[in-house]
Order: C-alpha cells, then structure tokens, then sequence
C-alpha cells in the first residue's frame, strides 16, 4: 500500500482525536488509541518538517 | 545623372530610409486633437511647446484609454504616407507621469467595470489542496525573493513553475500574457499568481495594460496578484480572483504555515491526554461512589442484625432465671408439705431446708 499523503494522514488524525470525545469512547481502548494517536501526531510532524518544494524556473522564452 | 524618382518611388525611398534610421523610437509628448475613426483607426498629435507629430494606429493596438492632454510615450516607425504627409506609425502607447497614469487609469477601470470584468460573482476561491503553481514575475525581482522565501519557509511539497517575464516596461504586459497563455494551455497549475514587488506609478502601470487585464479575467485558471505596496491597486488586482496587497502577504494567503500546524497537531494530542485523564479520574471518582455506596449498604445490614440480636439477647436475658436469682429471688424445689426436705436454690446457694408448716396464700 502506497504511503499516504498529509492530508489523508490529518484526516486520520482528525477521525481519531473525534473518538475521544464521542460515545464510543472506551476507557480499555483509550492508551492504545491515545498510542496511536501519538504516532500519528509524531509522523506527521516529521511529514511537515521534511517536506520541500520544488521550484522550477521555465526554458519557455516570454519575450517573442 | 542625378537620380530621379517618381513620388511613388521617392516616398517610398524616403520610407525606407525613415524605416532604417528610427525603425523603432521613442516619443514622449502631450496627446491632442484624439479622434478614433470608424471604430478602428486612431489619430492623435503628438505635441510638446513647440512642435507637433501627427501619429496613427490601430484601435487593437491601443492599450489605454487615451484623451488630450495625457501625457504619453509612443513606440513606433516614422512614415510619410502616399499623399506627401509625415504620419508617425504607433506600435505601442503608454501614459507617463503621475496625471496621465492615473487618468488612464481611472478611464479604464470605468470601462472595464461597465463590462463587468471586475465583478465579485466572478471571482473564484482558492483551490482546496493546492500543489500546484504558476508564477509570473521576474526571478531577478525583490518581491519574487520574498514570494519563494516565504512559501519555503511556511510549507512544503509544492510545484512551482515559474514563467520568468519583465513585470515593467512596454514589453512587460505582452511577456506576462503569454505566461499566462502558457500556464492555461501547457500546464496543470491549480494556481497562476502575478507577482512584483513595489515601485513608482510608472513601474507598475504595465499591470493597468488592457489586454493583461483581459487575459487575467478570461484565465481558466484562478489567478492571484501580489503587485506593489499595500497602497497600490492595479486593474490586474481588480481583475484576478485573489488579490494580495504585497508578495509576501500572497505567500502567506496561498500556503498554510507548517509551526501554526505542528502546534495544532501537538495540542490536539496534548487536549486528547487530558480527555482521558479527565475520564480515568470520572471513572475511579464513580468507582469510589460505588464502594461507598455498597460500604454503608453492608453496614446497615449488619446494624440491623446487631440490632435484632441485641433485642433477643435481652429478651433471653429477662427469660434467665439467674437473673431472678440475682435480684434475691431463689428457687424452691421438691414436695411442699410439712417434714419434708426442699430444696432452695438462691444466686449463690444451694440450702436443703425441711418444711415445718404450709399455709396457703391468698394472692391480693
């Protein structure tokens, strides 16, 4: 499977911060969920601090 | 021999000699006597204290409104038409100084919002999840430093073309149309933005050209301008989707910040701990109700049965003939009749004594 973009990856993050406060919240569930919600935090930050942009100057002549 | 020409031929000589001496110059002058004949051909005079160039062009070629008295820069060939008469042939017409500009200016931008090319319904949002961008300007340009330094500094992962152009002068508008020809027909930008940074009026009038401003509003493609100060408003601004009043403050509107959203992301996980330490402390406070709860009901029912046995023991107590005993009562056993031995129980004896009489009691 492909790795996922950074707006899937805060999508993730976002469904899962949801369950903290919803009615499905289980207390036996809530360390490894809180876990996993750590991970994902971390992984994005890493994500967001080594993503570059790519800039590119055009051959393409303008003045003709 | 002398040379000797018809008209035909000599003006066309003189023509050719005008052409190889001034083929392209500069003339800078008060416009008069404007006219635009049958909605295509433009005369005017080109004029200053002393002297006068009668000038001709093409309506199409016209960029600006003009009108007597604006002050104007002609680029063109000089000519002497087939009647004998010198004409200058404009190629392209820009106001200069500050009155001219802005009365250009302000002609255009009347007829461009009577058309409706600045209308807000118009106007489009900034595409969601945008990777890829346009730009415009010159890469030797201040404000394309700062554009690139900001969007690097702020976010990651985009693909910025960058379509090299000058962004003042004559050549400018021209250049910058067929950038963003280029970016419509060869490109998958999300996003075409026009940047430069400041300058005099005169700098930035190329960005008040007609056709740029034309090819700005008819762009498929959203286009967004970062032109100048924040005091500065071009008709390109009114004309593009997005308009930044600098472009530094384009780079901020365009890109998210990554520490604004590192941050968010850290508290977001730092709000999720708190939520569960928040319920374990609801959970054990309930716990703790319960065993209370459960504690006084235990205690209850044992007082109760404490009780209960506490009311037997007394009733087991009044029942104990001891106790009889022990309030000096004693206990009389064996046959009642005169000379027989009894016994006579009391708390702490035990006596055999013999009946000497019995009488009978009447009980009152």
């Amino acid at each position: 499977m492909s790795e996922k973009t950074l707006n899937q990856k805060m999508e993730d993050l976002n469904r899962q911060v949801e369950w903290f406060y919803s009615d499905d919240f289980k207390l036996e569930d809530a360390i490894s969920k809180y876990e996993e919600t750590t991970k994902l935090a971390n992984d994005i930050e890493k994500d967001l601090n080594e993503l570059k942009n790519k800039i590119e100057i055009l051959k393409e002549k303008f003045d003709k | 021999m002398d040379n000797k020409f018809t008209p035909t031929e000599f003006i066309s000589v003189v023509n050719q000699t005008l052409d190889y001496a001034y083929g392209n110059v500069l003339i800078e002058g008060e416009v008069s006597s404007f006219k635009i004949n049958q909605g295509k051909w433009v005369f005017f005079d080109l004029k200053d204290e002393e002297s006068s160039v009668s000038c001709f062009m093409t309506l199409y070629q016209m960029r600006m409104p003009l009108e007597d008295g604006m002050k104007v820069v002609v680029r063109g060939t000089p000519k002497v038409t087939k009647w004998g008469k010198f004409s200058f042939t404009v190629q392209t017409v820009t106001p200069v100084g500050e009155g001219s500009l802005k009365k250009a200016y302000e002609l255009l931008k009347k007829k461009l919002t009577e058309e409706g090319l600045f209308a807000p319904e118009k106007k489009r949002r900034l595409p969601e999840d945008l990777t890829k961008i346009g730009v415009i300007s010159s890469t030797q340009a201040a404000g394309y430093a700062d554009f690139i330094k900001i969007i690097n500094a702020r976010w990651g992962g985009l693909d910025v073309q960058v379509a090299h152009t000058q962004v003042q002068g004559l050549d400018a508008p021209d250049q910058m149309i067929r950038a963003l020809k280029y970016f419509n027909e060869r490109s998958e930008a999300q996003l075409i933005v026009m940047i430069r940074g400041g300058g005099s009026a005169d700098d930035l009038a190329c960005f008040n050209d007609e056709a740029l401003v034309r090819a700005i509003a008819a762009s498929k493609i959203p286009v967004a301008t970062g032109i100048g100060h924040e005091i500065d408003e071009s008709l390109a601004d009114l004309a593009a989707d997005i308009r930044a009043s600098t472009p530094s403050n384009l780079a901020e509107m365009i890109t998210p910040d990554k520490k604004t959203m590192i941050s968010t992301v850290q508290e977001m996980v730092v709000k999720v701990g708190k939520v569960v330490s928040q319920k374990i402390d609801e959970q054990i406070t309930r716990n703790q109700d319960e065993i209370d709860r459960i504690t006084r009901e235990i205690k209850l029912k044992i007082d109760k049965v404490l009780s209960d046995i506490l009311q037997k023991q007394k009733i087991l107590d009044a029942l104990n003939p001891e106790a009889t005993l022990k309030r000096g009562y004693s206990i009389v056993s064996g046959k009642i009749s005169p000379g027989n031995v009894v016994k006579i129980t009391t708390f702490d004896k035990i006596i055999k004594a013999k009946v000497e009489e019995v009488d009978e009691r009447k009980n009152s």
